[in-house]
């Protein structure tokens, strides 16, 4: 089976790493050579280089508002990166459906269709107001339901016509040869109720996040019947906080260090392959791997996770 | 004084010549064996570039030969500028992207957020052409039912939030099409610099929106007497409210050795037409007032391509050979930089200049015209006076 891993760029971290404005100022004993032109964006693109070189399928750029906008990271990586899958996450109060069609189009044209949507859940009311967004919080939902359908209506019909309650559309789609690329692959996010039958509606994908064992079983089963009474499947795909090492002792203590949370992977290499291997077995195909310190991180885990957990998916029978 | 010189991207394809339709440079027409990004192979396969591949090589070719940027259409049709500019942006080094862009389309915090990260990603050569759009079947067609006037107040108040939420925390704004409670970027985003905005629109509405939020106001080129009265309209408008205005053109060239050779090319192309297409007029319905006045330059009928010489070194056939605005230049190399040195006397502040194929006219623009400029002006000026 294949397994798809993305490493996950999250924008607000490790806020001082190449950034201009956060160096050292005042007097230094080393001689600082380092001009203006080194900047945010060069480390961007060494994670996206770092994740490619290390066999990671593609990246998953975090929503982080107060930092880099993910979807413009993800464009400015896109050129440099030639294999991986970009995955920017977003909410979907951006705007209007049909520009971020267009949007998903040009990106697909120029990197041969590698880009895909990753649905930020809705923030809380407080900063949807100083965000300037007004829908109702009950009927969030059915706005983002709304959204994805707009945007895929007018990118697999013409002429594509809708009136909703968020937005509308004339005799809408794209002409030759914008309608030529698929559309990106959706992945969607929450453990509620309401979010877990969106995604049986929407899903390409559903993103879990990291939890015990017996709880992403009993989640994953309960999507499985929501989707299958649409009609529908959804592929599983989990967030989880990773943090290996060679010995498990050394990993414990980096994440004691590093403060990871109760639902981290913690362990030597073959621990956490097993465990990623584990959650393979439940039916889960999209692993977004997730560690304070990305780029040193991200060659932790593909140089000697990835390749551990291959070997142990691919031998696993097809069914599981 | 020193003026600032843009190139374009065509978002929409190019071709290799103007002398004949077709798109041979994207995938916009069916690709024949002499198309490139993408091309075909010996085998006649897609040989993997991609328009986008291009398109860096056309913002290359202008940021080495002088330009200062180049403006990014946004059609139906086209690639989005918003997706263009950050693939580009670390295959360029100083080319400034101008986004033509709908304010409508996107929620103005977010919006601010998407420019300030491109600012951060970019080194600040983020530059807005906001449009308003043209209303019709293709506004509805971007799921906007928003009438001529509104859209106007929208992207007013559009400019206020995002102008607004960039000074910081602690913004609120009560308007008729946005409310924002508190909001504001964080540091990390609201010190970079604002992008610069130019503006485009020629009814009233569009004035009145620009006097209060444009840095540049930007105009199709016009018969000259009009463009100096639209100029001097603008200008005292916004010095009615208390500011400056700067004007700029957007001006098509066709510059050669010798005015031979350019009308050359002009006739060549304009032979291609069919009967019909000289005929009819471009573009369907809009309640755009700038595409009326670029509709009104045109003889109902041409048969010849001089029946659509309007002045000396002016043709209003361009939109014959190629989506966009009638009028351009059409001359020797130094015809050319005379006309824009007019332009400049006329009050043009800046340019944005295209010639096709936009990639080899940059640098022949940039290398023939571009020097030659400023001879003209300040003689021009003197006799203005
Ligand atoms: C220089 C220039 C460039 C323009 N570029 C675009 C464009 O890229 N996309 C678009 O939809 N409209 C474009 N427009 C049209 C304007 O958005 C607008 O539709 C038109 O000016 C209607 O407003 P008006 O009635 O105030 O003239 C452009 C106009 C000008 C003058």
């Amino acid at each position: 089976m294949t397994i798809h891993a993305y490493w996950r760029i999250d924008p607000a971290a490790e806020p001082a790493r190449a950034e201009r404005r956060a160096r050292q100022q005042g007097p230094r004993l080393f001689r600082d050579v380092r001009t203006a032109a080194i900047f945010r964006y060069d480390y961007y693109a060494q994670l996206a280089q770092a994740a490619a070189q290390t066999a990671f399928d593609g990246l998953f750029v975090a929503y982080r508002p107060e930092a880099d906008d993910s979807q413009i990271i993800a464009a400015a990586l896109a050129r440099e990166t030639p294999g991986l899958a970009l995955i920017p996450e977003f909410p979907a109060s951006v705007g209007s459906a049909v520009y971020a069609a267009k949007q998903a189009v040009s990106f697909q044209r120029a990197t041969r269709e590698r880009l895909g949507w990753a649905i930020a859940q809705p923030a809380d009311a407080e900063t949807r107001a100083r965000d300037g967004d007004h829908v109702d919080e009950n009927e969030l939902i059915a706005r983002t339901e709304e959204f994805l359908a707009v945007a895929r209506g007018v990118h697999g019909a013409r002429p594509f016509s809708f009136k909703g309650r968020y937005f509308e559309v004339q005799d809408g789609g794209f002409d030759a040869p914008l309608n030529r690329v698929r559309f990106p692959r959706v992945y969607l996010q929450g453990d509620s109720e309401e979010a877990l039958s969106l995604s049986a509606r929407a899903a390409d994908v559903h993103l879990f996040a990291a939890a015990p064992t017996e709880r992403l079983r009993s989640l994953i089963e309960g999507l499985d019947a929501l989707a299958l009474r649409e009609g529908r499947t959804v592929a599983f795909g989990l967030v989880q906080p990773v943090l290996s090492r060679q010995f498990s002792d050394e990993a414990h203590r980096d994440a004691a260090r590093l403060g990871l949370g109760e639902t981290a992977m913690v362990g030597d290499h073959a621990e956490v392959a097993g465990r990623l291997a584990a959650l393979a077995a439940l039916g889960i195909r999209h692993l977004v791997l997730t560690a304070p310190g990305s780029l040193e991180e991200a060659y932790e885990v593909g140089q000697h996770v990835l390749p551990r957990l291959r070997a142990l998916t691919e031998t696993l029978p097809v069914a599981a | 004084m020193t003026i600032d010189f843009y190139w374009r991207l065509p978002t929409h394809g190019c071709h290799s010549s103007l002398r004949h339709g077709g798109y041979d440079r994207g995938d916009w027409s069916p690709l024949g064996t002499h198309n490139v990004a993408p091309g075909l192979d010996r085998q006649g396969r897609d040989d993997g570039f991609r328009y986008i591949d291009h398109l860096a090589e056309i913002a290359r070719a202008a940021e080495s030969a002088g330009f200062i940027g180049g403006l990014i259409p946004s059609f139906p049709n086209t690639d989005d500028p918003w997706v263009i500019s950050p693939l580009l942006a670390r295959a360029t080094r100083t080319f400034r992207f101008m986004i033509a862009f709908q304010p409508g389309f996107l929620n103005p915090v977010h919006a601010a957020r998407l420019s300030a990260s491109l600012q951060r990603a970019t080194g600040g050569r983020t530059v807005f052409n906001i449009i308003t759009g043209g209303g019709g079947p293709a506004q509805l067609w971007w799921g906007d039912s928003f009438s001529h006037d509104d859209r106007y107040g929208r992207t007013t108040e559009f400019l206020d939030v995002f102008k607004g939420v960039w000074k910081g925390e602690g913004f609120t704004y009560d308007g008729r099409f946005y409310q924002v409670r508190d909001g504001g970027l964080s540091p990390l985003l609201s010190a970079e610099d604002l992008p610069e905005i130019w503006f485009s629109g020629s009814s009233d509405a569009a004035l009145q929106s620009a006097a209060k939020h444009a840095d540049h106001y930007l105009s199709w080129l016009e018969p000259f007497d009009q463009l100096t009265d639209k100029f001097a309209r603008v200008k005292e408008r916004t010095a009615a409210l208390g500011g400056e205005q700067k004007c700029a053109v957007r001006v098509d060239l066709v510059a050669r050795a010798t005015e031979e050779e350019a009308w050359r090319d002009i006739k060549l192309g304009f032979e291609n037409v069919d009967e019909a297409r000289r005929r009819q007029s471009r573009g369907g319905p809009t309640d755009s007032v700038g595409a009326a006045r670029q509709q009104a330059l045109r003889p109902s009928e041409a048969r010849r391509y001089e029946d659509l010489i309007v002045a000396p070194n002016l043709w209003g056939g361009f939109n014959l050979l190629r989506g966009g605005p009638a009028l351009g230049i059409v001359g020797s190399y130094e015809q050319c930089a005379a006309r824009l040195d007019e332009l400049i006397a006329r009050g043009a502040d800046a340019f944005i200049l295209a010639g096709t194929p936009h990639l080899e006219e940059a640098y022949r623009v940039g290398e023939e015209v571009l020097p030659l400029l400023g001879r003209e002006a300040p003689a021009l000026l003197r006799a203005a006076e």
